[in-house]
């Protein structure tokens, strides 16, 4: 009896401990205040879940999706697509290389292990020190600048300032993946090894051979990497930058879609998704290449010593190589709108000075400043919740995507029918596939679809981030779900733990860090793009911008920007925070 | 008989050719035996845990639990059989991101309904956290429970895996080298714990013993095993210097692995 009342006081001891595993009584106000913030973003967001459940949507999703089949094969029609595409990779082959020219500059100026800080900071001193803490805070200030501007932003800027087409497109590309590049290109020089730095320095090297000589061939296959990883997003962005009139497969979807020919749509989706994947593939295999290829060319060059012949062959191949690189720069540079030509002809330079002189100052009048109050919370709440849809559809779908879950390994025992197993993989696959069509096409597409279903409005930019977001998130969560240690979850199913036992007390609890992670990153970038929905008419700061591109009010259009830039800033310093506490 | 293994064997599919790690062991358990397993590090004594808690269905012959055939057992009959048969594992395999209180309540997982199982996250019944609580109160952790399982010295993960078994409350206790992480005091003290509980409690104890002298002071029925084969099975007052000899011998390579390609081949089954 006395060891029963002792455990007694100890179980109420414990209380705290035993629910930790969800919630402990300290995590109430900040509930409290996660639901009171959901039920106002509910509001700003315009969500009515009984639009949904109406017979009229159902019978315009119905409409959509039967005039989706067939798709237009027409060979007029795919003439223009095979345009489309053409002129997609070459906007996203030129905004590569432009960004990379811009970004290397900008970058080695923002590198601060380069003028202020470490090795060569630490040397100098006066003038030329307080000259490079000048320039570098500068260059840091304006890549953060250009990074939060979104790519579809600048598009709609360059389609104002030189019209419409793939050039504005370039242009876009290139300033807004500069600023990304910049970024990490300067994040790449700063975490270099500094002892040869160091070395290189006690030898007498100046800066520039400091960074020649010890820097940058420790950078290069890193930049490599990463420039390369930035193509793969150029290519994704330079379909959908068509949205705002800047050439393209994006261009010609929006086209489609206002004629009501959803027959082409789908022919455009699905050549659209048959790029990604091809880039994907390219970029897969060029970066496999390229992480052996030192190796091997040294292992090839030590074979290939003796012949003569092997060696004109392999110069030849080089030869070919560079020659095939320089003309399809070349092409994609003409396709993209930068012929001599046309940028003689477009007077580039003035247009955009000219621009960018109509821009300023920034419009600061509180008689538009403050009406912006509520375009900028519905912002704020599409991105909640949007974000807050694609989680609880994104969990729904994960789990039966979850191969650990739904698969038990081939020798364990029991029986299982036929049937089961074919459930079994029916569930798999189809749940991954459901994931896949949501996450290729992109939220922007999403929103035409949704606004057809629900109606222009803050609504139908919720829906399609959602959309978006589950897919993104979905494959996320699986994939996370599958990574986590195994051993923990064999213990449990071999004392007799059923799946969902098991997904809540051994897989749940060990992927909760990395998936909260994931989660608060993805509403960070929703946030982004829920500037931009309002665009193609899903709510929020897009609709502002767009209205005021269209009737020219520029000085507003600066203001606009600015806020989206704030907006931004704290929303990196907020998620910067949470992923702190959830980690 | 609790259990009877007939003829059991078991490949592994391997790149180039299946590992044997068992091959055709018969042996019968009977119900309230203490049974010490011996053997080197790969002898196939966690292959042959593995398949007498369910994890894994033999290649060739067949484990009969209890006169049921393990590979024929399927949902909730599996279940049902797994529930009976408790494992302390060599890598503990707590799940590190719950405190020491929950990882000692899901060893009550297979009796919970699904139900009991989703309230059980919140705030799990009284009587299953009084019964966690004394758990953890008889191996010593009492005043950890709170701590997470990742934030526990080896010693303290050893012994609250041991909680997670006497919270389950099985048949059988089948204890993979628990001893092989603890200093000699402690691997004595944790081998009278079990073998002690295991006699109070006329459970069947198989473990596997990295130290031939707890093996013959505390189990009445000593199993050596070699290269994947029974060596012998005699009582501990018959385990002498040449049946050590064969045992501990360094084989003669007859699987055909290395050091380091046992130690992948391990790797790769703890999976």
């Amino acid at each position: 009896m006395s060891t029963t009342s002792s455990t007694n006081s100890v179980a109420l001891d414990s209380v705290s401990a035993r629910c930790q595993l969800l919630t402990t009584s300290r995590h109430i106000l900040p509930i409290v205040a996660v639901f009171a913030l959901l039920a106002v973003s509910w509001q700003f967001a315009a969500i009515r879940p009984g639009v949904l459940f109406q017979p009229a949507t159902a019978a315009a999703i119905w409409n959509f999706v039967a005039r989706l089949f067939p798709p237009d094969l027409s060979p007029n029609f795919l003439r223009t697509v095979l345009q489309a595409t053409a002129q997609t990779i070459a906007t996203a082959i030129a905004g590569t290389l432009l960004s990379i020219a811009f970004a290397l500059p900008i970058g080695i100026l923002a590198t601060g292990t380069l003028w202020n800080r470490g090795v060569l900071g630490a040397a100098n001193n006066g003038v030329a020190y307080k000259l490079g803490w000048a320039a570098n805070r500068l260059a840091r200030t304006l890549l953060g600048f250009v990074r939060a501007v979104p790519d579809l932003v600048w598009a709609l800027l360059f389609v104002a300032a030189v019209g419409l087409g793939s050039l504005a497109g370039t242009l876009a590309l290139s300033v807004a993946y500069g600023g990304v590049l910049g970024r990490v290109y300067a994040d790449v020089f700063e975490h270099v090894d500094p002892q040869p730095l160091e070395a290189l320095q006690s030898t007498g090297a100046t800066r520039m051979q400091i960074f020649l000589r010890g820097v940058w061939p420790q950078a290069l296959p890193h930049l490599m990497a990463y420039s390369l990883y930035s193509f793969e997003c150029c290519v994704r962005a330079a379909a959908v930058l068509g949205f705002v009139g800047a050439g393209g497969i994006g261009y010609e979807i929006s086209v489609s879609m206002r004629l009501f020919e959803y027959g082409q749509v789908l022919t455009l989706l699905l050549v659209f998704i048959m790029l990604l994947t091809l880039t994907d593939a390219v970029s897969r295999y060029l970066r496999a290449h390229s992480f052996h290829r030192t190796d091997r060319v040294r292992e090839l060059t030590k074979q290939r010593k003796s012949s003569n012949v092997r060696q004109f062959v392999s110069k030849s191949r080089r030869l070919v190589a560079w020659v095939s690189v320089l003309s399809v720069t070349a092409a994609s540079f003409a396709l993209a709108g930068f012929t001599p030509g046309t940028l003689i002809q477009a007077g580039l330079v003035t247009r955009l000075t000219d621009f960018v002189r109509r821009m300023l100052p920034p419009d600061l009048s509180w008689a538009f400043v403050s009406s912006l109050g509520t375009a900028l919370l519905q912002t704020i709440s599409i991105s909640l919740i949007g974000t807050l849809i694609g989680m609880a559809l994104a969990v729904v779908l994960a789990v039966p995507a979850t191969s650990t879950l739904i698969f038990v390994r081939s020798d364990s025992p029991g029986k299982r029918g036929i049937f089961e197993r074919a459930l079994r993989s029916f569930l798999f696959w189809s749940s991954r596939l459901v994931l896949n069509i949501l996450r290729s096409i992109p939220e922007l597409v999403w929103v035409l679809i949704c606004i057809i279903a629900v109606g222009i409005g803050p609504f139908a930019g919720t829906i399609a981030l959602g959309l978006h977001t589950a897919g993104v998130l979905g494959k996320l969560y699986a994939e996370t779900m599958e990574e986590v240690p195994m051993r923990p979850v064999e213990a449990l199913r071999s004392l007799g733990a059923r799946p969902p036992q098991l997904l809540l007390w051994a897989i749940w609890p060990q992927a909760r860090p990395l998936l909260s992670s994931y989660t608060v990153l993805r509403w960070e970038t929703n946030l982004r793009a829920s500037t931009i929905l309002g665009l193609l008419g899903g709510g929020g700061l897009g609709q502002a911008i767009y209205n005021n591109v269209q009737l020219g009010f520029y000085p507003r259009l600066s203001t606009l920007i600015l806020i989206v830039y704030a907006l931004v800033l704290t929303s990196d310093w907020i998620g910067e925070r949470l992923r702190l506490r959830v980690a | 008989m609790i259990y009877s293994l007939d003829r059991v064997t078991k490949f592994f599919p391997q790149w180039r050719e299946p590992v044997q790690a068992l091959s055709s062991v018969t042996l019968q358990v009977h119900p309230g035996e203490q049974i010490a397993l011996l053997g080197q590090s790969g002898a196939g004594k966690t292959t042959l845990f593995r398949l007498l808690n369910a994890t894994l269905r033999p290649s060739a012959g067949s484990v009969f639990f209890d006169g049921h055939d393990t590979a024929c057992l399927s949902g909730s009959g599996l279940r049902a059989m797994r529930k009976r048969v408790g494992t302390i594992y060599q890598q503990h395999n707590l799940v590190p991101s719950l405190s020491a209180l929950q990882n000692t309540l899901c060893g009550a997982l297979g009796r919970m309904s699904l139900l009991a199982t989703l309230r059980g996250v919140l705030q799990p019944t009284k009587a299953d956290s009084e019964l966690a609580l004394q758990a953890l109160e008889q191996v010593g952790l009492s005043d950890k429970r709170a701590a997470r399982a990742a934030e526990l010295s080896g010693g303290q993960q050893q012994r609250l895996a041991v909680a997670r078994v006497l919270m389950q409350s099985p048949d059988v206790i089948l204890a993979d080298e628990p001893t092989a992480s603890l200093d000699p005091e402690l691997a004595e003290a944790m081998t009278s714990l079990l073998s002690g509980l295991a006699r109070d409690a006329r459970k069947t104890l198989i473990m596997a013993v990295h130290k031939v002298d707890l093996a013959t002071r505390h189990f009445p029925r000593v199993v050596g095993l070699r290269a994947g084969g029974l060596s012998f099975d005699v009582p501990p007052s018959e385990v002498r210097g040449e049946l050590l000899n064969t045992l501990y011998a360094r084989n003669g390579n007859l699987t055909g692995e290395s050091d380091v390609d046992h130690f992948q081949y391990k790797l790769r089954c703890a999976r």
